[in-house]
């Protein structure tokens, strides 16, 4: 199959969104299928083959942050071209409200088009104002993904319709040997956490909180706690002692977060909220540690009800000290969520995920029917092509 | 000219323009309704095709492959991509499937030999195709009737001679040894 795939935001700084893009592009071409990727990318020698860059991406404020999008007569043009040129079967676009490339690949093209919804947020003006202004565009879209079952019940609530769930993808194999960092866990037990430490919602003051009556109960434990933000504050807390065993790694360069994941006899996720899926629980259960999380509905869906790893009352630190300490005097209990998790992990492998986005494409698909590009934009090519009565059907 | 003329030029230019907009979005909105109504008969055929290739399996019990292999024709010689008839059909296929492979331990077996597994792979995933392009159909039937609704589209007879389109409304069952 010809797959054109639109990611909206800039190719250089990674992100969710186009890393969701590169992974789902790589697994469709180890697959066999044909495809290009089109993305704003200001760096045009570093790009994988596969993608076709619109140039630099203007910073605009959107969503209450800085976006890196492609926008204007030159990027609409170029989108144009693209898809001229592509003869795909199936174009693919992603988070197609953003104010880039997507919105313009839907004006441009028509056939069989299929959106990916990623974004879950609750109160975008923006999204609302934008859904009528981009009605046109959208109404072209067949198959409407969702990314988790926040984004599917943004989408019910701000455009309307349905979407079929497909989570991220994890890329497995980048975990499943992942190596300890020297020295970790050693002789000692540890426990991990990656998130942001100074931001409340990922929790880490709930471990921190926990902390002691772990220690108590394992004495030669040890914390790591790695990535981007300070967490002295939330570490004040501790006495001296405890306080020393804690290390403070900061931010983690994507291809050391197997390393990390793997130093822990046990990985910890005290996230209080705002998850809709926890990517991240599975990379540690892909790299084999043990996995305690609160029990928030998008966790307990990962751990699959408690089969391939542990849920502790959400926000209670007594709770999760004991399910902690229980953990880390128990090897066989240890040995069982490694191999479940395992499992589990690889159900959500990138070639598992791949292989129900193909899905998606297949039920659109009619054999003939290709992407084009489309002139009903202008009232010119609109007028010229009239309108499609039950006699004309030909396909 | 008085201005009074210009207005009502500009009136009657703007009304066009969006009597043609209008026009145009219910035109792309009847074209992917039949593209993705013939996606799901394309997935249906399908799923005809395995059912009967699974029935002529060597070694499958005579009465599976009598349940199988009538259903599977049933639908297969219907011309029709959308009539009473093919619901009717191909929900008897449906049925037929939920009832005969329903118990795990049955299907392993039948797994045993190893193109009827091949088939039950396919059979599993057809199903689920078939359940997302009925989906994907009646999305696009919900926002085509959206529009059509309008009374301007109405007075203006905007959609032509087209049919308001109508949802297939098909029973999408997956059998149970099947899902996932």
């Amino acid at each position: 199959m010809r797959i054109g795939i639109v990611c909206p935001y800039s190719w250089d700084i990674p992100g969710g969104v186009s890393a969701h893009v590169a992974d789902l592009a790589e697994a469709l071409i180890r697959m066999g299928h044909h495809v290009s990727v089109l993305a704003p990318a200001e760096f045009d020698e570093l790009l994988p083959d596969y993608v076709v860059s619109t140039g630099k991406p203007r910073a605009v404020k959107y969503n209450g942050s800085v976006a890196r999008l492609s926008f204007g007569p030159i990027a609409a043009r170029k989108v144009s071209k693209w898809i001229e040129e592509g003869e795909f079967d199936v174009l693919h676009v992603h988070e197609p409200l953003a104010p880039s490339l997507s919105v313009l690949a839907c004006w441009a093209a028509k056939g069989p088009i299929v959106a990916t919804w990623h974004s879950s947020m609750d109160k975008s003006r923006m999204m609302l104002t934008l859904s009528k202004l981009a009605q046109t565009a959208m109404e072209k879209v067949s198959a409407r993904i969702a990314v988790s079952e926040a984004a599917r019940a943004t989408l019910i609530r701000h455009v309307g319709g349905d979407a079929v769930v497909i989570p991220n993808g994890v890329d497995v194999s980048a975990f499943t040997n992942a190596k300890p960092m020297f020295g970790w866990p050693g002789a000692n037990q540890s426990i991990v956490f990656l998130g942001r430490g100074d931001e409340p919602r990922k929790g880490l003051s709930v471990l921190v909180e926990a902390y002691p009556e772990i220690r108590r109960n394992h004495p030669n434990v040890r914390l790591l706690i790695a990535g981007p933000g300070e967490p002295a504050d939330t570490l004040k807390s501790l006495s001296r002692e405890d306080r020393a065993s804690v290390t403070v790694l900061g931010m983690v360069a994507p291809q050391d977060k197997s390393s990390v994941l793997a130093s822990g006899t046990v990985y910890v996720a005290p996230n209080t909220g705002g998850e809709s899926f926890g990517i991240v629980l599975l990379e540690a259960m892909a790299s084999g540690t043990p996995v305690v999380a609160s029990d928030l509905e998008a966790f307990v869906r990962v751990l699959d009800n408690g089969r391939a790893g542990v849920a502790f009352e959400n926000e209670n630190s007594t709770d999760l000290a004991k399910v902690v300490s229980d953990l880390l005097s128990d090897p066989a209990r240890r040995a069982e969520l490694t191999e479940q998790g395992r499992l589990r992990a690889a159900e959500f492998d990138w070639s598992v995920v791949a292989n129900r986005i193909v899905d998606v494409y297949e039920s659109i698909r009619v054999p003939g029917v290709t992407v084009e590009p489309d002139l009903a934009g202008q009232m010119i090519g609109r007028l010229g092509r009239g309108r499609i009565t039950p006699e004309m059907r030909s396909d | 000219m008085n201005s009074q003329s210009i207005f009502l030029i500009a009136a009657i230019a703007l009304a066009v323009w969006y009597l043609s907009h209008q026009a145009g979005r219910l035109d792309r909105l009847h074209h992917r309704i039949e593209v993705t109504e013939l996606a799901l008969h394309g997935q249906l055929v399908r799923r005809g095709g395995i059912v009967a290739e699974l029935a002529a399996v060597p070694g499958i019990d005579p009465a599976l492959s009598v349940l199988w292999g009538q259903a599977a024709h049933e639908a297969l010689i219907l011309q029709e991509v959308a009539s009473p008839e093919r619901t009717q059909v191909e929900d008897e296929l449906t049925s037929i499937l939920v009832m005969t492979l329903d118990e795990p331990e049955e299907v392993n077996e039948i797994r045993s030999n190893a193109h009827a597994s091949v088939l039950l792979d396919e059979l599993a995933q057809v199903c689920d195709r078939i359940k997302m392009s009925q989906q994907f159909h009646t999305d696009a039937v919900r926002d085509c009737l959206e529009i059509r609704e309008q009374f301007l589209v109405r007075i203006f007879r905007l959609a032509g001679r087209a049919k308001p389109p109508v949802p297939v409304d098909l029973d999408v069952q997956i059998p149970p040894a099947l899902a996932n």
